[in-house]
């Protein structure tokens, strides 16, 4: 297992998956703002949401380039390989954490929201669809790169 | 195919989707899961599915309304010596609970003598997708679809039923008494939601009845509010001036903010101004004429093949070809909204206020082009002088945002510039000077009932010439007769057909006598308007002038809105 290269290079995977979405929001392709989604857990300002949601998310990044760098270490690191579990962590992103967020998010409704409901945010559904139908594409093209930079670079040491 | 009037139908709503119950107790227009999905009861157009639980014989209404401060409906019909009484609602909050998302229940009882009614149940199921829907009954019926069931309602031993719909999860069994419980519990919130409406409004239960309509217009999920629970129900009847209004626009979004503002619901102000802001993410700085209930593109319009519409209108139409038209006044709705929260003492987020400012600075790129219009004409763009009014204000209400906001000294330049220029551009080239009035457009001698908005926007003074004159030739040139007015001379848009005198447009002729100086016409007209709602208090887009038919989708969030408002208006010229 090569600790330092997670360390390391988990945190320049997130920042391209990062860059890859605020990039993809600012040509408006979608509005998944994961920072913001994150950051909302902890503050209803959306200012200050993101700046919180960022470092939520960093630190989700390295969570997940754990299972990355274990799979890496087991089977050997490459491009491709890093592709294809970008491609099952945004399989899995898409279709069970984002919808079950709403059970969880406390200023996210659901789709069972009624008067009562201060929820702000609206659900994402499946696929993250009522945040354009885009998102599923960008969400797929952010973490398959995430999973390409992971694999490129452990496999480069 | 019905042909029963507008009017008799009541709305029975959960914040998610909508039902219109008319009088014969035939629910004949509901859509699952959402607002815009797909009609589950259609027969209101002329397509299937219908549910009905009312009498057998021949019957009259004695009775038919909304418990107080609710959202149930209670409709009581003579039948021979005996009464039968119908109490129905849908279950809007559903809390942490093990229910379906949609959870209608309805209630026959008799007194007087047991009572003959008829069970109808008969939804458009399509073959497939994920929907599932169930029928329960308390005691048990042997229901069938498609089949009228006869039952004798005995009294003291009501029939309950409950229709459950389950969309993309499995559905939900609930007890016929359990859901009448979660019925009246949902009662008791909606009684303590309207309790807490300003107490010193005119016509306080007509107003309150209009924000009811608006909060069950409003799609809970994301907070947007639906122009009508409706497509298709035409504004000219047999003509093809039918269109789907289960979409949302920002301007009924923006006039909810200052309505429920206005009334001391801050939340519901809150939430509207913050969906307008997060639907228009992904064309920002670009505002869409409307939006879905969760801020995506409209579908194009379609037709429903082998619906014959109500009263024979057709095409009964899904999708809204609005979507790709630029109007310039929705900017103006929407920044003034914004101006509303600020005047009452809330800080912008600096997020929203980057909105904001992205919306000013396009109105200042952009006003001087052609646009639809607030009225979506659907031919060549033309300089609609209401458009340039509107653009106006979003530039004046940015500008006075900037007071208390941050902004740059450049940008405050630019839009004061445009602002300036605007104004000039309006009153040289959308100001008739023989007539003393504004106009509908550049070059025309027409008028247009939406200017009735110019003594809010303080382009000119309330009190001036330009403004009185404007609202003296608007009464006289488009009245309907009594409190009604046209929106702008029948028949004038590039369509076939003519269409009703519009509401909306007639209480922003209350709210313009109120705000200049004419309380006393104000309040006589504010409640003649009142009175021509239906036996429920609900409002459509249009009335027919000659015989008061109610005309367009309904029941109508702009209609609503604008009774608050002018309601809003007297309170505030007293």
């Amino acid at each position: 297992m090569d600790w330092a290269g997670w360390a390391l290079f988990g945190l320049l995977a997130t920042a391209v998956l990062t860059a890859v979405l605020i990039g993809a929001q600012m040509a408006g392709l979608t509005r998944l703002d994961l920072p913001l989604v994150l950051g909302t857990v902890v503050t209803a300002d959306p200012d200050r949401a993101r700046v919180a949601g960022f470092f939520l998310h960093v630190a989700a990044g390295q969570v997940f380039a754990l299972g990355y760098a274990a799979t890496f270490a087991l089977l050997g690191a490459s491009w491709w390989l890093g592709g294809l579990l970008g491609a099952l962590h945004v399989a899995v992103t898409l279709t069970v954490v984002l919808p079950l967020l709403p059970g969880v998010h406390p200023r996210m409704a659901s789709h069972r929201a009624g008067p009562a409901s201060t929820a702000v945010l609206e659900p994402p559904g499946l696929f993250a669809l009522n945040y354009g139908v885009q998102t599923p594409a960008v969400a797929v093209v952010a973490h398959v790169i995430y999973g390409v930079v992971l694999g490129l670079l452990l496999q480069a040491r | 195919m019905t042909d029963r009037p507008l009017a008799s139908y009541g709305l029975l709503g959960d914040t998610r989707t909508a039902a219109l119950a008319g009088d014969d107790g035939a629910i004949d227009w509901m859509c699952v899961p959402r607002f815009d999905g797909e009609p589950l009861f259609g027969r209101l157009l002329g397509g299937p599915g219908t549910f009905r639980t009312g009498p057998a014989d021949p019957a009259t209404v004695v009775e038919r309304c909304y418990r107080p401060g609710t959202a149930t409906l209670v409709t009581t019909w003579q039948v021979g010596r005996g009464r039968l009484t119908l109490t129905e609602g849908m279950v809007a909050d559903l809390g942490g609970r093990l229910l379906p998302a949609t959870l209608l229940v309805r209630r026959l009882s008799a007194d007087g003598g047991p009572v003959r009614a008829v069970v109808d149940f008969d939804p458009r199921l399509r073959s497939r997708g994920s929907l599932a829907v169930s029928l329960t009954c308390e005691p048990d019926l042997p229901i069938e679809p498609g089949r009228s069931i006869p039952v004798t309602v005995v009294p003291g031993r009501p029939l309950t039923f409950v229709l459950s719909v389950a969309h993309g999860e499995p559905l939900v069994r609930v007890e016929p008494a359990a859901a009448w419980e979660l019925l009246a519990a949902d009662e008791s919130r909606w009684r303590a939601w309207a309790a807490g409406i300003d107490a010193t409004l005119p016509c306080r239960d007509a107003v309150v009845r209009s924000l009811l309509t608006l909060r069950l217009l409003t799609y809970s999920p994301s907070g947007a509010p639906v122009a009508a629970p409706t497509t298709s129900l035409p504004e000219d009847p047999g003509g093809v001036r039918n269109w789907d209004y289960r979409y949302v626009w920002p301007r009924d979004a923006s006039i909810g903010v200052a309505a429920f503002l206005g009334v001391g619901k801050v939340d519901e102000a809150r939430s509207f101004l913050a969906w307008l802001l997060h639907a228009s993410r992904l064309q920002r700085p670009r505002l869409p004429a409307l939006f879905t209930l969760y801020g995506r593109r409209v579908p194009d319009e379609r037709e429903l093949a082998g619906w014959t519409g109500y009263a024979g209108s057709v095409p009964v139409r899904t999708g809204n070809g609005a979507a790709g038209q630029h109007q310039l006044d929705g900017y103006g709705w929407v920044v003034d909204a914004a101006w509303v929260l600020v005047r009452a003492g809330h800080h912008l987020y600096a997020e929203t206020w980057r909105t904001v400012r992205g919306f000013a600075d396009l109105v200042a790129r952009r006003w001087p082009e052609p646009d639809a219009g607030i009225w979506e004409i659907r031919g060549d763009a033309v300089h609609h002088v209401h458009s340039k009014l509107m653009g106006w204000l979003a530039l004046d209400r940015a500008l006075r945002i900037g007071e208390t906001h941050r902004l740059a000294e450049r940008q405050r330049r630019r839009w004061a510039q445009a602002r300036d220029a605007l104004a000039a551009e309006v009153r040289a080239r959308g100001f008739d000077p023989v007539r003393g009035t504004y106009v509908r457009a550049y070059g025309s001698t027409e008028l247009d009932a939406a200017l009735l908005v110019l003594p809010l926007l303080g382009i000119d003074d309330p009190s001036s010439a330009r403004v009185r004159g404007t609202i003296d030739a608007i009464r006289a040139e488009l009245s309907a007769g009594g409190p009604l007015v046209y929106r702008y001379p029948p028949g004038r848009d590039g369509l076939p057909g003519t269409e009703g005198a519009f509401l909306p447009c007639s209480f922003w002729l209350v709210q313009a006598l109120a705000c200049t100086g004419r309380r006393v016409e104000a309040v006589e007209m504010f409640r003649a308007l009142v009175d021509r709602a239906g036996p429920l208090g609900l409002h459509p887009e249009e009335i027919d002038p000659a015989t008061g038919a109610f005309l367009g989708n309904y029941p109508q969030t702009l209609t609503h809105a604008a009774l608050v408002q002018a309601a809003l208006a007297i309170r505030g010229s007293e």
